[in-house]
């Protein structure tokens, strides 16, 4: 198979400010594009944009505002895995020889549609995902004996983990005892277990491996995808698991020919912080029932293994920016370019990022 | 208005049902997605069980089974908390969206 490798990343900050997209998508497209040496518009074969904002014809404006005449052209939406499975695509177009280098740009402002599924009738009308997550919330408790007070370090970890990144939504230290008392939305999910939908826009680069070569000095390898969809309602779910992750974390290991002992850092999709529990287990890295104490010991011993830039709990979730963010942290990190957040001596990292209520979910590994 | 809807308008719950291949389909569509053949309807018994649950403000709300095993979000309404696995009754409406919430019985 074809190496195809990321050459490029750039990002505005996340923020509460509800910022025009196409205005944020030239700024993160331009930097990204400022990222790499030897690279021109003209390189550019493909733009694809990853939003679930309502604007019409985002590839081919951004394709304008940019100067790129692109072969390929075109916008994804997926929920809050939008900007991952944009990547995805873009990597199965160079793979299939339709392209050498394609730019993948995520943006949401932080009023967007994509919180709310108005076809799943089978949620009435909580359409909001805090009651999906209290759901979530309450079984793990119950199952797994999950304490508040583990879910609470999820939160305290990542808002910590925020304080490190410039770009984070998030720049407030908040501790476990804070976030206990904060703001009870459910019995189950108090605000600070929540990730914040926010504006913000993200950008990627990848390229086929003679193209990366020339562009970059440290391209980061796309060595692993998994996708599964299991449905689109929640209520199709088990609440014991994700089970879109696990299938689609499988195939992605498969591909890599790894094992999960082998990740030495994970961005991981914490829409809630149970989430981020039911991740780690469903990615191989810690068992059901361990996942609350294995979340403390990185808490306590300051490992960044999971979430370093802070997840979406601290960073922020501009729906069509997460999963590319998500991925540009992970290449950062493999390229020793994470300053304060660096983790040392790593070699693979992953990304699992996912929508709604976990009916849908992307696992990708990357190497250096 | 679809047909599903119209009838939650008149506090029913319709769900869809495939002769042929004898599927329940959920949420409602209009053609059987194993043999492709149109669906038909037959009212819900309003009747579930709490599969899990949890309150925001002063009210409960949770996951619930009905016919068939298909589960559904709504409201629960109780005089003291509800319970895992308890009988409720369903009551449905819709105004613009749906909105479905359940009673326990013997609470």
């Amino acid at each position: 198979m074809n190496k195809i490798a990321i050459v490029g990343t750039g990002q505005t900050k996340f923020s509460k400010e509800n910022d025009d997209v196409e205005k944020i998508l030239f700024e993160s497209a331009n930097t990204c594009i400022q990222s790499t040496k030897n690279c021109n518009s003209d390189d550019i074969e493909g733009v694809i944009v990853s939003t679930n904002n309502n604007s019409k014809y985002l590839g081919a404006i951004l394709s304008e505002t940019m100067g790129i005449q692109p072969k390929i052209s075109h916008s994804i939406e997926h929920l809050c895995s939008s900007g991952t499975n944009a990547i995805i695509s873009a990597y199965a177009y160079i793979s299939a020889g339709l392209s050498d280098l394609i730019l993948i740009s995520g943006a949401e402002s932080a009023i967007n549609p994509g919180q709310i599924l108005e076809w799943d009738k089978s949620r009435g009308d909580l359409e909001h995902p805090i009651y999906w997550g209290s759901m979530l919330t309450k079984l793990h408790k119950t199952k797994f004996q999950t304490t508040e007070e583990e879910l609470a370090i999820v939160s305290a970890k990542n808002h910590k983990h925020a304080m490190d990144n410039p770009l984070a939504y998030s720049n407030e230290p908040r501790t476990v005892s804070e976030v206990m008392n904060s703001k009870q939305i459910t019995d189950d999910l108090r605000i600070l277990d929540c990730s914040r939908s926010c504006s913000g826009s993200s950008s990627i680069l990848i390229a086929s491996e003679e193209k990366a070569k020339n562009i970059s000095e440290q391209p980061i390898w796309i060595t692993g995808i998994g996708q599964k969809t299991t449905s689109a309602s929640f209520t199709k779910n088990i609440l014991e698991g994700i089970k879109s992750t696990r299938t689609a974390a499988e195939s992605a290991y498969k591909m890599a020919n790894i094992e999960p002992k082998s990740i030495d850092v994970a961005e991981v999709h914490d829409a809630f912080s149970v989430c981020e529990l039911m991740a780690i287990s469903e990615l191989g890295i810690v068992t059901d029932d361990k996942s609350g104490e294995f979340v403390r010991d990185l808490f306590n011993t300051e490992n960044r293994m999971i979430n370093p830039r802070g997840g979406l709990i601290g960073a922020g979730h501009p729906l069509g920016a997460t999963g590319i963010s998500q991925t540009i942290e992970i290449t950062h990190q493999l390229q020793g370019k994470s300053e304060k957040r660096q983790i040392p001596n790593i070699e693979t990292g992953l990304i699992h990022n996912m929508s709604a209520a976990g009916t849908s979910s992307s696992v990708m590994v990357l190497k250096n | 208005m679809t047909f599903f809807e119209e009838q939650l308008e008149q506090g029913i719950f319709q769900i869809g049902y495939c002769k042929n291949c004898r599927t329940t389909l959920w949420p409602p569509k209009d053609i059987c997605h194993i043999c492709h053949k149109k669906i038909e309807w037959k009212a819900s018994k309003h009747l579930g069980t709490i599969i899990e649950f949890s309150k925001k403000d002063s009210t409960y709300f949770g996951l619930i089974e009905i016919d068939d095993g298909i589960r559904i979000l709504g409201d629960i309404l109780c005089h003291s908390e509800p319970k895992i696995g308890q009988s409720v009754k369903m009551n449905v409406s819709f105004h613009n969206k749906p909105h479905y919430s359940f009673i326990v019985e013997n609470n």
